[in-house]
């Protein structure tokens, strides 16, 4: 994103809607300024009711600036998936997909998420650790896309430095190794420069109780009260 | 995986937000998707709901109003509704069974009470997913009360220091907490930013902050 300083009158309040704070004033006041190394192109500021002058301009993005958008702008589709968001059809759909089979779990780690948004090399960091053992990631994930070896969770030499709001790093487990998994989340939270979410998904039993649920709570790991639920009414079902 | 699941906030708080998301799988239902997804939403307005939302076009701030939302959708869009009760969770879940459009519904919220009000509708819930919270350099973020009001919009288009500049507005009188609400609620382009819930947060910590 980009600001046309013959148009901005220097109000300053497209400062208050970068989720990265990533647009500041100029040392006279005079006009907004944009961190171009810390801008995620997410569009926040262009689509806030902030600017009333259309100071605020989006230039055509080309590679591996474009990266940041796919993965920071909530409205652009991504082609892996055909949806828009970083993300997939996840456990989502898992009622007519299948995706998480009986016996696996699916976790997502969402590096960047909340707020402070992350480069590339963390992302890469966190797959390489996870890519031990010898998980398969989700192939339609934009995420995905970036690796130059999904088998190994190496990204693209050029995107690590690039910086997204977030990036999804997606796959599905045996419900056996699910916590050798989180132990290796724990170490690596460690050695990275910003945060990430993570989540635990599982196709539930047939009297309704939750296969992960019972892994997380022996283990005393942290989870939600709250969750989300797929309700099984999508058409047709899948076969198991 | 996923903009809904990652809300904060004590049960009581919790207790006051449902998320409910409809969307078609690619390559299997997508086709003559768009109707059925709007008569989703239009269920959902009947029953009151705090937000609505597309996550395809907009929410209905950016669209230009509700009617335009609901005349835009798309095969393929995933749609929301957010309500502030849970027994408008189990009444949404007796309608969309009755409708059968054959998509696939999620409901966010806490895990008991979703799965109650599943069997109530007489369902029986598929897939559960939880989150585990955040991790790394979680000493970068902002306190866990401001959280609570950012994270409801999962793409984390609520920025930190614009609930700070709300919660300042509302001590200064500038703004009530609901109008302080629907501010924040603009960019977070899904809907599903809840702002009832977040204004009585937002209410609270002018007072308490």
């Amino acid at each position: 994103m980009q600001v046309d300083k013959d148009l901005c009158i220097g109000c300053g309040r497209c400062v208050l809607y970068c989720p990265v704070q990533a647009i500041s004033m100029s040392d006279d006041g005079r006009h907004a300024v944009i961190d171009q190394d810390e801008c995620v192109e997410c569009g926040a500021c262009r689509r806030s009711p902030a600017c009333k002058t259309g100071a605020l301009y989006q230039p055509e993005l080309t590679y591996p600036r474009i990266v940041r958008s796919i993965l920071s702008d909530p409205l652009t589709i991504a082609p892996e998936s055909g949806i828009t968001g970083r993300g997939t059809e996840e456990m989502k759909t898992n009622d007519v997909t299948a995706r998480f089979k009986r016996g696996y779990a699916g976790v997502a780690v969402e590096v960047g998420r909340p707020l402070l948004g992350a480069r590339l090399k963390d992302v890469e960091k966190i797959a390489m650790a996870v890519a031990r053992f010898g998980v398969e990631f989700e192939k339609i994930n934009p995420t995905t896309s970036l690796m130059a070896d999904p088998k190994t969770g190496k990204f693209k030499d050029e995107l690590l430095g690039e910086k997204v709001l977030s990036a999804i790093i997606e796959f599905a487990v045996p419900l056996s190794k699910l916590e050798a998994v989180l132990y290796t989340l724990e170490r690596v939270s460690h050695e990275v420069e910003s945060v990430f979410s993570v989540d635990v998904c599982s196709r539930c039993n047939p009297d309704g109780s939750i296969p992960h649920e019972e892994i997380l709570a022996k283990g005393n790991w942290w989870y939600s009260i709250n969750a989300k639920t797929n309700v099984g009414l999508g058409r047709p079902l899948a076969q198991e | 995986m996923t903009h809904t699941l990652h809300r904060l906030g004590s049960w009581n708080d919790l207790a006051g937000d449902y998320v409910f998301l409809m969307m078609p799988s690619k390559g299997i239902n997508v086709e003559g998707s768009g109707e059925k997804l709007r008569t989703f939403l239009k269920i959902a307005l009947a029953h009151n709901p705090v937000s609505i939302g597309d996550a395809r076009k907009g929410n209905a701030y950016y669209q230009g109003g509700i009617d335009n939302l609901l005349a835009n959708v798309e095969d393929q869009a995933v749609v929301h509704a957010v309500f502030d009760n849970k027994e408008t969770v189990v009444e949404m879940l007796k309608e969309l069974v009755k409708a059968d459009l054959g998509l696939s519904v999620v409901v966010s919220g806490i895990t008991s009470e979703v799965h109650e009000a599943c069997r109530a509708a007489g369902l029986e819930r598929h897939t559960v997913e939880h989150s585990l919270g955040r991790w790394g350099r979680t000493d970068k973020l902002p306190p866990r009360e401001i959280l609570e009001i950012t994270n409801m919009c999962g793409h984390s288009m609520v920025p930190a220091q614009l609930v700070y500049k709300m919660i300042e507005e509302i001590r200064a009188g500038r703004r009530t907490a609901q109008a302080a609400a629907e501010e924040l609620a603009k960019p977070c382009m899904c809907g599903i930013f809840n702002t009832k819930r977040a204004a009585r947060l937002l209410a609270a910590l002018a007072t308490n902050l």
